[in-house]
Formats: C-alpha cells, sequence, structure tokens
C-alpha cells in the first residue's frame, strides 16, 4: 500500500491553482504523473498523492515542473473562480470511477499521440522518396534528351549527305550529258583547250576517274595452287565439338600404361632383354594366337601382365585365348579386366571396348547365363549399331531367353 | 554529365523487320543504299536493295534467286559498274549488275559446298592490280576468282590429299598495295588462320586460336599489311601486328574476350584504320580503338626482328538485339553510318557519333 502523502501545500487565484507536493528523497524519474481535468494523481513509489479536484481544469494548459525534491503543478482553470477548498468530498465508488476513467483517458491519450507519430514518420518517408525518384527522373531526362539530341543532329547530317549526293549525282548526269555534246562537238569543230578546261573546273573523285582513260588491268594471275595441311589433332573430332576432360584422362593413361613396368620381379633376371618389353610380349602372343596354340599365348600374355598391368588389349586378348580354351570364367574374367581399364569411354577407345564385350558376351553365352550375355551383346550393339553380325546374335540369345523362360 | 557523351555514341537510326533470315548487308558504294541477302522460308534466295529516305527504309527492288544467298561483296567492281558478287548456299558464286538481275554477269559452280564467306579486292578505285574474288567454302578449299577467266579459279588452295577437311569459314583479302602483291587470309573451323601470299602462290604464315574463327579482317587491303583481326567462338578476338614477321614466332598479337558469346564479325572503319567494331551473339556491338605501343618491333632472343602488339580499348557498346547480328557493314561515304542484320530477321541503320574526335 502506497503512503499517502498530505503535506502538500496549495494556492490558487482567478484562473490558476497552483500545487506543491514534496518528493520526500524520490528521484525525479521515479515520480508519474497522470491528470485529467477533474483528477490529479502523482505516484513516486512508496508515496501517493491524489487530489479530485473541485473544479474542471484545461489539463492541456497545465504544467507540472518536477525537481529539487518538489512537484509543483500549475493548473489552468476552466471556469474563473475561486475555490474554497482543492479537494471535492465524493463518495467512494465515484472515486474508484474517476480513476479508471483516468487512467483510460491517459491511455487513449498515448496511443493517439503513438498513431500521430507514426503517420508522421510516414508522411515524411513517402515525402523523401518522391523528391528521390523526382531527382532521378530529372537525371534521367536530361541523358535522354541529350542522346535524342545527338541522333536528331546525326540524321539531320546524313539528310544533308544524302541531298549532296543526290545533287552530285544529278550534275554527274549532266556534266556526262555535256561531255558527250562536247566530244561530239569536239569532233566537228576541234576547239579541244575550251572543253578541258571547263572540265578540269569540277573536281568531284566520280567524275575524275571517268575523264581518265580506263586504267590497263593486269592480266588474270597464272593459275596456281597452293596444298594446305590441318593442325594435327589425335582425336578426329574439332576441339569445339570434343570432351576434353574425358580425353585428355584416357591419354594419360595411355601413357602411363606405355611406361609403367613392374621391375622387382625374381623371374626377370631369368629373362632376355627382349621378354622384359611387354610390347614385345603381346605381339608373340598374338602371333601363338593366330597360329592356334592357344596355351603358348596365354603364357605369353601372363608374362605381358606381370610386366605391365595397365595394358587393356593384354587382357582383352588372354580373354579370347582363354574362350578358344573353354577357360570361361577366366575368360569374363580378363574381359571385365580389360572394360575396367578402357574407362573412361571415348570413341578412341570403342573398337577395343566392342571387342572386349563380345568376347564377354559369348563367354557368358557359353556359360547358358543367358541375361548376362544379352546385356553385353547390348553394349556392343550400342558402340556399334551397324553391325548386323551383332544383331543377329543377340536376336538369337534373345529368342533363347524368350524359349526357356 | 556531358563527359559521358564525348565518347562516341552507338544510335539505333532505323530498324526494319524482314520476311526472310537475312545472311548479309552490303553498302552499295557512292550511294545512301544498301543490299540485304539471305533466304526466304521457301527456300529460296532474295536480294533486297533498300534506300534511306528522310529516317525510313524504302523498298527499291526486290529479286529473287533460286538458292539462298549467304555473302556478298562489291569489292571488286569499279565504281561505275557496282556489280555485286555473291555466294550461295549451292556453292555457286555470281556476279550480278543489279540493273539488270535476270542473269549474272559471271558465274561459276565454285564449290561442291556452300560458300561461307567472300571477299573482293582491286575494285572500287581502291589499290592496284587486277580486281579479284576469294570464296571460302565448308568443302575446305579456298579459291581466288578473276571475272576474266571463265570455270577455273585463278589460285585454290584446297586440302591436301588424304587429309581430313576443316570447313573454311571466313576469307579475307589484305596486302594489296601494288599490282603483284597480294595476300589471303582464311579462317577454319578448328581454330586455324592460314595467310597465303599470292605473288609467291605459298604458304606464308599460320596459327591455330584454338576456338573456330567467325571472322578475320585486314585493316585496309590496299596498303602494306598492317594490323589483322581475327575473331573467334567463345568470345575471343585476336589482334596482330602484320609488319613484322618473326621465322618461328609469326606476327605478334593482343587478345581481348568481349561480348561472352561468339563474336561473329569484325569490321574496320573505313575512314579510320585503327578503330573497328565487333558483332556478337548476343545482339552486342562493341566498338574498339588499337593503340600502337611506343615501339612496333623489338630485337629478339637471337637478335631477330620480333613484332609487339598494342593495347585494345573499348570505346563504347550497345545491344541492339537478342539475337546474333550476323553481318555488319560501315558506309565507305559517310563516316560512322553503318548497317547491320541480324538473326531477328531484321536490318538495323545505326549512326556512329563522335568518330573524328576519338
Amino acid at each position: 500500500m502506497p503512503l499517502i502523502v498530505r503535506d502538500h501545500t496549495w494556492t490558487q487565484n482567478q484562473n490558476t491553482v497552483y500545487i506543491s507536493v514534496p518528493l520526500k528523497g524520490v528521484k525525479t524519474a521515479n515520480v508519474h504523473v497522470i491528470c485529467t481535468d477533474e483528477y490529479l494523481k502523482v505516484s513516486f513509489p512508496p508515496f501517493l498523492f491524489e487530489v479530485f479536484l473541485f473544479g474542471p481544469i484545461n489539463e492541456e494548459k497545465s504544467e507540472a515542473k518536477i525537481g529539487n525534491g518538489v512537484a509543483v503543478f500549475t493548473l489552468q482553470k476552466k471556469r474563473d473562480e475561486s475555490w474554497e477548498q482543492l479537494f471535492t468530498n465524493i463518495d467512494k465508488d465515484k472515486q474508484k470511477q474517476i480513476r479508471e476513467q483516468a487512467i483510460l483517458k491517459v491511455q487513449e491519450k498515448e496511443a493517439e499521440k503513438s498513431k500521430a507519430k507514426a503517420a508522421r514518420v510516414q508522411q515524411e518517408k513517402k515525402y523523401a522518396l518522391q523528391t528521390m525518384m523526382k531527382l532521378e527522373n530529372e537525371e534521367r531526362d536530361r541523358i535522354q534528351k541529350m542522346k535524342d539530341e545527338e541522333c536528331a543532329r546525326a540524321t539531320a547530317e546524313l539528310g544533308f549527305w544524302r541531298e549532296t549526293q543526290r545533287k552530285a549525282a544529278e550534275e554527274n548526269e549532266n556534266q556526262h550529258n555535256n561531255q558527250t555534246v562536247y566530244q561530239k562537238t569536239e569532233r566537228a569543230n576541234a576547239p579541244p583547250a575550251v572543253t578541258l578546261m571547263h572540265n578540269t573546273g569540277n573536281t568531284t573523285s566520280g567524275q575524275r576517274s571517268k575523264k581518265q582513260k580506263p586504267k590497263d588491268l593486269p592480266a588474270p594471275r597464272s593459275a596456281g595452287c597452293i596444298q594446305i595441311s590441318f593442325t594435327p589433332r589425335v582425336f578426329p573430332t574439332a576441339l569445339r565439338e570434343s570432351r576434353v576432360p574425358e580425353e585428355e584422362e584416357w591419354l594419360k593413361k595411355q601413357a602411363e600404361a606405355r611406361r609403367a613396368v613392374d621391375t622387382d620381379l625374381a623371374e626377370l633376371d631369368d629373362l632376355r632383354e627382349e621378354e622384359r618389353n611387354p610390347d614385345w610380349l603381346k605381339e608373340k602372343g598374338d602371333k601363338l594366337f593366330t597360329a592356334g596354340n592357344y596355351q603358348a599365348a596365354v603364357n605369353a600374355y601372363n608374362l605381358a601382365i606381370k610386366l605391365n598391368r595397365k595394358i587393356p588389349a593384354l587382357f582383352s586378348n588372354r580373354a579370347a585365348c582363354h574362350l578358344k580354351l573353354r577357360n570361361l570364367h577366366k575368360a569374363i574374367e580378363d574381359s571385365s579386366q580389360a572394360l575396367e581399364l578402357l574407362k573412361p569411354a571415348v570413341t578412341a577407345n570403342a573398337p577395343a571396348r566392342l571387342k572386349a564385350h563380345v568376347r564377354r558376351g559369348t563367354a557368358f553365352c557359353e556359360l547358358e547365363l543367358y541375361v548376362e550375355g544379352l546385356h553385353d551383346y547390348q553394349a556392343a550393339l550400342e558402340i556399334d549399331p551397324n553391325n548386323a553380325a551383332l544383331r543377329a546374335d543377340a536376336d538369337k540369345i534373345r529368342e533363347i531367353i524368350q524359349g526357356t523362360t | 554529365m556531358s563527359a559521358a557523351l564525348e565518347k562516341p555514341q552507338i544510335i539505333a537510326h532505323i530498324h526494319k523487320s524482314l520476311n526472310y533470315t537475312v545472311f548479309d548487308s552490303r553498302w552499295i558504294p557512292c550511294s545512301a543504299k544498301f543490299v540485304c541477302m539471305g533466304n526466304f522460308a521457301r527456300g529460296t534466295g532474295v536480294l533486297q536493295i533498300y534506300e534511306i529516305q528522310q529516317g525510313e527504309l524504302q523498298l527499291v527492288r526486290e529479286i529473287e534467286k533460286a538458292k539462298p544467298i549467304k555473302c556478298g561483296t562489291f569489292g571488286a567492281t569499279s565504281l561505275q559498274q557496282r556489280h555485286l558478287a555473291t555466294g550461295d548456299f549451292d556453292g555457286s558464286l555470281n556476279v550480278w549488275n543489279l540493273e539488270v538481275p535476270e542473269s549474272p554477269v559471271y558465274s561459276v559452280k565454285a564449290h561442291k559446298e556452300i560458300i561461307n564467306s567472300i571477299d573482293g579486292v582491286g575494285g572500287l578505285g581502291i589499290g592496284d592490280g587486277a580486281p579479284e574474288i576469294v570464296t571460302g567454302s565448308r568443302d575446305g578449299t579456298v579459291k581466288v576468282w578473276d571475272s576474266r577467266q571463265k570455270d577455273t579459279p585463278v589460285v585454290n588452295m584446297e586440302p591436301m590429299e588424304g587429309e581430313t577437311k576443316r570447313d573454311c569459314w571466313t576469307v579475307a583479302f589484305g596486302h594489296a598495295f601494288n599490282d603483284q602483291d597480294r595476300c589471303v587470309c582464311a579462317g577454319y573451323d578448328n581454330g586455324d588462320i592460314k595467310l597465303f601470299d599470292l605473288r609467291n602462290m605459298s604458304l606464308r604464315w599460320e596459327t591455330n586460336i584454338k576456338n573456330g574463327v567467325c571472322s578475320v579482317e585486314f585493316d585496309r587491303k590496299d596498303i602494306n599489311m598492317n594490323k589483322l583481326v581475327a575473331t573467334s567462338l567463345e568470345g575471343k578476338f585476336h589482334v596482330f601486328d602484320m609488319r613484322t614477321q618473326h621465322p618461328t614466332k609469326g606476327f605478334a598479337s593482343v587478345s581481348e574476350k568481349a561480348h561472352k558469346s561468339t563474336i561473329w564479325q569484325v569490321r574496320h572503319l573505313p575512314q579510320n584504320r585503327d578503330i573497328f567494331m565487333t558483332a556478337g551473339g548476343a545482339g552486342n556491338l562493341h566498338l574498339w580503338k588499337y593503340e600502337y605501343p611506343a615501339q612496333r618491333t623489338k630485337k629478339g632472343a637471337d637478335d631477330v626482328d620480333m613484332g609487339v602488339a598494342g593495347s585494345v580499348n573499348l570505346l563504347q557498346n550497345v545491344t541492339v538485339s537478342t539475337q546474333p547480328i550476323s553481318s555488319l557493314d560501315w558506309s565507305p561515304d559517310k563516316q560512322g553510318l553503318c548497317v547491320c542484320s541480324s538473326f531477328d530477321q531484321s536490318v538495323r541503320v545505326l549512326i556512329v557519333t563522335k568518330l573524328n574526335t576519338v
């Protein structure tokens, strides 16, 4: 419960009431005043001073001065009269009512004030924006006007130039006619000096070239042929059509494959110099394969692979040998290995991939794994769709699958 | 603010929409008329002659031909005759008298495939020597023709036996400063640029700029070759200084990336050989000025002269269309007037201002 302050003092004259309330040591910041037309409340915790005024006052015109330990209120009376006392005696209910009204009124007033402030801020922002836009528009218009002036000037010049062109053309015509006339008269009368002098007066370049004799043009050039060659490229497609990163990768892999040689095998000491070269061994293997000696070819390829695991052709060819030897599982393994090495898929290694797919497909079919075989044949067809034999084989396999299911 | 308008301005003066695809547009010398060449949707070729009158284009004449026309030039005719040499989609070279266009003055089946580019030299009172026309085609050959010799070219630059051919996309004449000397520069789709010397009948220089060459042009045809600009796909163009040739390194060059798309054409201003305009695949035009370096030659490592390339400054750029600008031609009579055609089936006449103070 707040402490009611009763030691206030008040004085009055005809139109003003002065109330002085001691603040009893409370800081001025903590003083809160609610004032309406017939009620004044000053609360400075823990103290409270309220007064129900004898007569109505003009709240807007009244002042409150809070400082120096005292709050002085200068209240403007609505009616010029002398008050007998500051308080009116009204019952509790009325008091409560008045209090509530006062609070409501204050709240309303605050709400109105904040609304008014918001509206004002909005107005100002709008105004600022509009002035900005106006300035920018002006700038733009100015530049546009300058551009249009340029344009108009240029078109005027153009029109003028065309006029001069036309006039020059007309004059040319006239001169031409005159010239022919003069030439005719020349032949008839032979007064050459006069006509020549008249002609030289005119300086248009077109006319000058007419007056000169037609230049003797040099004879047509004697025929020649220049043979040219174009910048070489490893891949047949133009640079702009190629998939450069993949091609680079493929070329790098090839280069690595050529270079990589695993030299730490003990058996190497037994071999002759040429037998250490995987390329030589591959050729040997190929020759043995064509001769029909499949086991020997496999041996050659084994050695070559031991030396260099990265050449896909070795695996692919060994797969072919295994096929002939009916080592179907080994054939499948080898052709899979070859296909692994032939990634990334570019047009340059297409024939090699084709062979590997066909060999693996055949091996699968021999093992009666027709579905996998068909997959490989389809992959091969993708690489080379024009191969009739492949297509026939693929169809056969499909029939077999459909026959058995 | 007035400083902004001291740069040359590119003003789109007239814009005309056509009802056919236009591939090339050329000014008729000594007149305010130009010719547009292209093909109708029905597959026939068309030549239209327009005249500028009071800010509008008036159609003077329309000539329809059997085959679509790809390119044309007035470079090899005299100022009186003003015959137009055209290359068409069928590989035929025809020279037309536009007053009597029913049958050509000269006609030959120049190539087996479409003629991509044509250039003429020796006419219009510019330069000395016989008037000649050069054509470059998709069949990989470049042929030089003289209208006095029927059926066979005067010079034929073809790939060797067994060589895979590459499309020739552009040709240009240059170095025609006296009766005998002449050079032809050809650009191919794999980025090759080859310079042929017609006096010695040999390949004088070649290089590769990695991307297909869309357009080459010498800054002047009738002088000792000074500069060559080559534009390519991927928005790059190269300016070569042609005065000093090093035996191994060739010509010095400076390259610039602009347009962010294919640069379709480059054309030098006839009145100032250091100013040129490039036309891009996004419908934009860039105006450039070349600045020469302090020294145009320097001594290389082995005491042989090497050229020094200068620098290129962008003067102005403007976007006039959304489709590529396929052709551009400066008027030889009025400085700053140019006509350009683009693949949105329209032709525009542009005025470039303040070129005399650049």
